[in-house]
């Protein structure tokens, strides 16, 4: 058995996996926080990517919606993802072989390492091209990539419990 | 109002829904993207007229654009919810959880158009109020209790 597989086993059958598992109500009262914590995270961050593209707010500089959006932004991203290792926790042996699950877990990471680019790329420089409506091409590509990866996210986290009850 | 959703689920879109294996959740994946738009432009404007973020912005000028974004997702909200409700309408139309939701929603919906609507036209002239953060307090909680009365449809 792979290492990591081993280790999903490990937690599935831990003593708190279980306690999720074996609760009538504790996983879908996580799973609802889960869905805030995202609504929250996804709902946030859009405003400043559709910003970004000129969707919306486009007299608002950039950088202002950035510090009035990115606190929540963060708080959802906490609250998304304790309440996400949990209900992982709970069901860690039937995630592992779970196509949505690797889907998702290859998305989360495409969309940690796109703020990563961004804004040690072009928002540095974000005093620049604040005021203008539309962003500069680097910034939109990031907006971009953000609103497909969060959308494939959310999709990918919605099919996981799909594949479960078809396979 | 039985007869409606009886007919509904006897639809065309209702049969289909009923025997597509992946139709409900494609429908369900847009509904939950278009929750994030909607939860994301009524915090921006909720924070605002609590006088939380953004104070620099005129809520009369933040309310225009991203009135139009929540007004928008809640058109596909719309449309997604009544795909998602062919799928088992009498079992909507019997289910608490659902009733309390089309209720709340009427509610943020009215709440949204009328007092609302008044306490950002009145947050731009005078100085932010009790009355507009009692505003932004109701408005909060109202579509996040659509939110979770939504999220019970599932379980009662």
């Amino acid at each position: 058995m792979p290492f990591l597989q081993r280790l999903c086993q490990l937690l599935y059958e831990s003593r708190i996996g279980t306690a999720i598992r074996e609760s009538d109500n504790a996983f879908p009262i996580i799973e609802s926080i889960h869905v805030l914590g995202i609504t929250l995270l996804v709902g946030t961050i859009a405003m400043l990517d559709l910003r970004m593209l000129g969707v919306t707010l486009r007299q608002v500089p950039v950088t202002r919606i950035a510090r009035a959006v990115l606190p929540l932004t963060w708080s959802g991203f906490v609250v998304m993802f304790i309440s996400g290792f949990l209900l992982f926790w709970s069901e860690a042996a039937k995630n592992y072989t779970n196509p949505a699950f690797r889907v998702k877990l290859v998305l989360l990471i495409l969309a940690g390492i796109n703020p990563l680019i961004f804004h040690t790329g072009v928002y540095r420089r974000a005093k620049e091209w604040e005021l203008a409506a539309v962003a500069p091409w680097r910034a939109r590509i990031a907006a971009i990539a953000s609103l497909t990866l969060w959308s494939g996210i959310i999709v990918a986290g919605r099919a996981i419990a799909y594949f479960d009850r078809h396979s | 109002m039985h007869f409606l959703f009886a007919a509904l689920g006897h639809s065309a879109l209702g049969r289909y829904m009923q025997t597509s294996v992946w139709g409900f959740a494609v429908v369900e994946a847009i509904h939950l993207l278009a929750i994030a738009v909607l939860g994301g432009s009524v915090l921006i404007i909720d924070l605002r007229l609590l006088g939380v973020i953004l104070r620099k912005e005129t809520t009369r000028a933040l309310s225009r654009d991203l009135g139009r974004l929540l007004l928008g997702s809640l058109a596909v909200l719309i449309l997604t919810g009544i795909t998602m409700v062919s799928e088992e309408a009498l079992k909507c139309y019997y289910s608490p959880a659902f009733r309390w939701k089309m209720a709340l929603l009427g509610a943020s919906v009215l709440f949204y158009f009328t007092l609302h609507r008044r306490s950002l036209i009145q947050a731009d002239q005078h100085a932010l109020t009790i009355w507009s953060r009692i505003t932004a307090i109701i408005s909060m909680s109202l579509w996040l209790g659509v939110g979770v009365a939504g999220r019970a449809i599932g379980f009662l």
